[in-house]
């Protein structure tokens, strides 16, 4: 039976790999698009890694796997948790057969659980000690110089440094990739490569902006990855089959936008002095809070210590709080693109613990949740944010299965399963 | 009145171990483990508590925390059965917290090497108050008080030893009073010079390493002194340790501030230097390691009495008259038992901030429930009040008069090196207004107990027998010769009116 190759490329866009394909700069994926299936896939709504990853991996929509944000509220509290691989509320493709799988560094996954074949987990894994499954493999680990992920804090002190903890970083997953590949009896191998989204944040410039001082060694680190594709296609039977995928796309940032700030300036939210502002500080008299990046709850009595929206209230605020999003504008350029109520995008057993709107930004227009901000638009060091229409999707298989015409994250799964001839 | 911690959250919290400092707008993790939160990044916490949390951001506060229950005597929230280590635990105060402590409900562990007990017999003196040995003490505090406490003998110095005793406790405080105490002790000669410097600075630098390797999230309360700061000719304040922020250095026109930085330190003795090199590896550790301290100024402290240690005659805790580790008011009140005059130093015109025992564990209390944010070294000024030590020998002779003793004053040399005129202008506000303390105990009030207690047949029978280690032989100069004696006159002769008072500030 053919074995199926997973690589992740996280935060790449379509526009991306189809234009260093083109260019010259990945000759090896340029070839393989030749032959198999390259789409534009949707991310997760709203398209933050966490959410999409839990989307790919389980098949299934936030509603179902309970993950909504790289961070959410410890339910009855205002105190923010990070959901971690024990949260997930869906079985992932690996928890659901009895075949060996290589998981390597999918990000979400931590802490690493038992399961047959080996995983390290990917971002946000707070240790190595618990990312690693079985353990007694951390030892090989460390002689491989794994790293759970770069170092972000080079990217805000010096892009040298940043550049160089990128290439060092992905040289190290790759000979662990390599070693994993040949060491281990696997049918499904999942590698996914995340500086590609860190390189994305912090230099996105560097790619559209040929005179950029780091334009060449964006272009590098992608001709690089290209060779490694290359070298795993290699590797490969005919019999085998490869998807790649991204789980969002990356676009030049114009503006944030601080929503909690548009919900201030609009009464929807009012906070108390404080020093290092969180949500605890905010006052009985708010409706509506927002969490990263455009996730807006409407602050009910009884589900939260300070609630105070009535049920029979939360009709208008929510109709309130759409208008005043509709009419947002930039320089005249509108902010929002669409406002989703939970209903419209999420279904199954965690529904109420979805947001209740969710926004979508125009393109360039960078949505966070911050408290600490009053201005409405800022700024910062980072250049690329997520989009949500145009993660990739490319698929290779020697079998005959249908690809769906506009897939999303949910759908690889699915794709998958037709590759194994299960339904 | 809301309990003073009631505000404060994870990020003064012990349980809260960090886990993390994740980039979320980047979709990354920095490799270094900061307890800071930046624009850009998200600390993650994990409750060493409440594992069920997972990993979440250290906002919850003391009020809404589980864990953290109200103790309406002292209208502040307690750590559920937190784990507090008494390093010195055999001495006059380790003793005295362990059993306050331990009443509160706290899990009590401790060390001891007895070295206070060696010294002091070393000099041929011994504690006034009887004490009986260690293994008799705990089993009266779990007989009387109905308290089990994890007591190991073990030297501070012994860093492998301590690090397995800290790793097995993990204590989520550690309260720091395994040093040398006396001045006059670190002023004999030179090896008595090296050993109080070695035991001090070099036992609290090994314990800062063993605390970053073992329980880098508990908190240490470190037992300064208000001897650290000297006593500025000029009258300036002594402030908190750290200059306020609107302090300013002007110099030549030109001025900077001086705000969070550390105040002078001047001090009069070895001891006290050692304790200064405390100061300094202490902040520094915060620093590097992100640990956290509370370092106490405390005054001058004396007394007897605790509730705890007046339950049973087997739970008192020691007091030494001898010049070496009596401190002033507990040799004044020795001194009018024996019927010898009280002996003043010079002018007697120094001025010193006080404290009861019974007040300095009220404060202890109070700071181990009042952690600092990780990384924050905080200094405290612990005193209840300030007196000339001329007064004071005024007020511990009025009180005697209670008792039928006629007590007498003397002025003697001073063998130290110090200002015995001087002002002093002291800053305590953090205590009184953000850790809700407030005195109980007068000096009066005090003194009589300590006069009920010494005058007891068996007590002032030892007193008696050492009398001749209460006259101060111990110079600065270094000449071995007894002070000589300016005058003695009786209370109420003198025109207290004149020269320097002290002046307290505990309004913020």
């Amino acid at each position: 039976m053919g074995r199926i190759v997973i690589i992740g490329l996280d935060g790449v866009p379509f526009g991306l790999m189809d234009d260093l394909a083109n260019r010259g700069i990945m000759p090896n994926f340029a070839n393989l698009r030749e032959k198999g299936t390259f789409k534009a896939m949707e991310s997760a709504i709203p398209e933050i890694s966490s959410v999409s990853w839990s989307s790919i991996i389980t098949g299934v929509n936030p509603g179902e796997h309970g993950i909504f944000g790289f961070m959410d509220l410890i339910p009855g509290t205002y105190t923010l948790s990070f959901p971690n691989f024990n949260t997930i509320k869906a079985p992932t493709f690996w928890q659901k057969d009895n075949n060996k799988h290589v998981i390597l560094n999918v990000p979400s996954t931590y802490p690493a659980k038992p399961m047959n074949g080996f995983h390290v987990a990917g971002f946000v894994a707070l240790d190595l000690e618990n990312a690693v499954y079985p353990k007694e493999y951390i030892p090989k680990l460390e002689e491989l110089n794994y790293r759970i992920d770069v170092d972000s804090e080079k990217g805000h002190q010096s892009k040298e440094l940043f550049m160089k903890d990128l290439f060092r970083t992905l040289e190290a997953r790759h000979i662990t990739a390599k070693h994993l590949w040949d060491d281990m009896d696997w049918q499904t191998f999942m590698y996914v490569i995340t500086g590609t989204d860190r390189i994305g944040h912090f230099l996105w410039d560097a790619y559209e902006n040929k005179e950029h001082e780091f334009h060449k060694q964006f272009l590098d680190y992608f001709k690089r990855i290209d060779e490694m594709i290359g070298e795993i296609s290699n590797k490969m039977s005919d019999d085998d089959s490869l998807i790649m995928i991204s789980d969002h796309g990356m676009g030049l940032t114009e503006s944030n936008v601080y929503v909690n700030a548009v919900l201030r300036e609009h009464n929807f939210l009012e906070l108390e002095d404080a020093d290092r502002i969180n949500h605890n500080h905010m006052k009985a008299s708010t409706k509506a809070f927002a969490l990263d990046p455009g996730r807006i709850y409407l602050n009910k009595e009884g589900k939260y210590p300070k609630g105070t929206v009535k049920k029979e209230d939360e009709e208008k605020i929510l109709q309130e709080l759409t208008n005043v999003f509709q009419n947002l504008e930039k320089d005249g350029k509108k902010v929002i693109k669409k406002i989703f109520r939970k209903e419209d995008v999420y279904s199954g057993p965690y529904l109420d613990d979805a947001p209740d709107l969710i926004l979508m930004a125009n393109k360039g227009f960078n949505l966070r949740g911050t408290l600490a901000k009053k201005e409405l638009f800022g700024t910062d060091i980072f250049t690329g944010m997520h989009t949500q229409d145009d993660a990739f999707l490319f698929v290779k298989t020697p079998k005959s299965i249908k690809i769906p015409e506009n897939p999303c994250v949910i759908d690889v799964v699915k794709i998958m399963n037709e590759i194994k001839g299960d339904k | 009145m809301k309990p003073c911690n009631a505000n404060r959250t994870c990020w003064n919290c012990p349980a809260a171990m960090l886990k993390g400092n994740i980039d979320f707008r980047a979709c990354g993790q920095a490799k270094e483990k900061k307890k800071q939160l930046s624009e850009s990044s998200q600390v993650l916490i994990e409750c060493s508590r409440r594992k069920d949390l997972g990993q979440f951001a250290p906002t919850i506060t003391f009020e809404q925390c589980p864990e953290w229950e109200l103790n309406e005597e002292y209208n502040t929230y307690m750590l559920k059965n937190m784990r507090v280590m008494i390093l010195g635990l055999d001495g006059y105060l380790g003793w005295t917290l362990a059993l306050k402590l331990g009443k509160l409900g706290f899990k009590v562990s401790g060390i001891d090497n007895y070295w206070r007990r060696d010294c002091v017999m070393e000099k041929g003196a011994h504690t006034v108050v009887p004490i009986t040995r260690m293994t008799d003490r705990l089993r009266a505090a779990k007989e009387v008080l109905g308290l089990d406490i994890n007591f190991r003998k073990l030297d501070i110095l012994d860093r492998a030893k301590l690090k397995e005793f800290l790793d097995e406790v993990k204590p989520e405080a550690i309260v720091h009073y395994a040093e040398c105490p006396s001045a006059p002790y670190s002023m004999v000669d030179a090896a008595h010079a090296v050993k109080v410097q070695e035991n001090n600075v070099l036992g609290t630098l090994g314990l800062l390493w063993v605390m970053k390797e073992t329980v880098p999230e508990s908190c240490l309360i470190k037992l300064g002194t208000m001897g650290e700061y000297g006593a500025p000719l000029t009258g300036r304040p002594i402030f908190e340790g750290i200059f306020p922020a609107n302090a300013v250095l002007k110099w030549n026109d030109r001025e900077w501030s001086l705000g969070g930085e550390l105040t002078p330190r001047d001090p009069v003795s070895f001891y006290h230097v050692s304790k200064v090199q405390d100061t300094f590896n202490v902040y520094e550790a915060c620093k590097y390691w992100w640990l956290r301290s509370y370092d106490i100024m405390q005054g001058v402290i004396y007394g007897v009495h605790t509730d705890e240690v007046a339950a049973d005659p087997r739970l008192r805790t020691r007091l030494d008259m001898d010049e070496w580790f009596g401190t002033v008011i507990n040799r004044f009140v020795t001194q009018s038992i024996l019927g010898m005059p009280l002996t003043i130093y010079g002018e007697g015109e120094q001025i010193r901030g006080f404290i009861a025992l019974d007040d300095a564990m009220q404060c202890m209390v109070r700071l181990i429930c009042n952690p600092p944010e990780a990384g924050q070294y905080d200094v405290v000024n612990q005193v209840s009040g300030l007196i000339r030590v001329k007064d004071l020998a005024e007020t511990v002779a009025k009180v005697s008069s209670n008792f039928g003793i006629n007590t007498k004053i003397q002025r003697v040399e001073n063998p130290r090196v110090e200002a015995d005129k001087h002002p002093l202008e002291v800053v305590s506000t953090k205590l009184p207004n953000m850790l809700g303390f407030e005195p109980k105990i007068s000096f009066e009030k005090e003194i009589t107990e300590m006069f009920k207690v010494l005058t007891q047949p068996e007590i002032k029978a030892r007193i008696e027998e050492k009398k001749h280690v209460i006259m101060p032989k111990t110079r600065w100069d270094g000449v071995k010769q007894e002070s000589e004696s300016f005058e003695t006159y009786d209370p109420g002769t003198k025109n207290l009116e004149e020269g320097y008072k002290g002046v307290l500030h505990t309004k913020d």
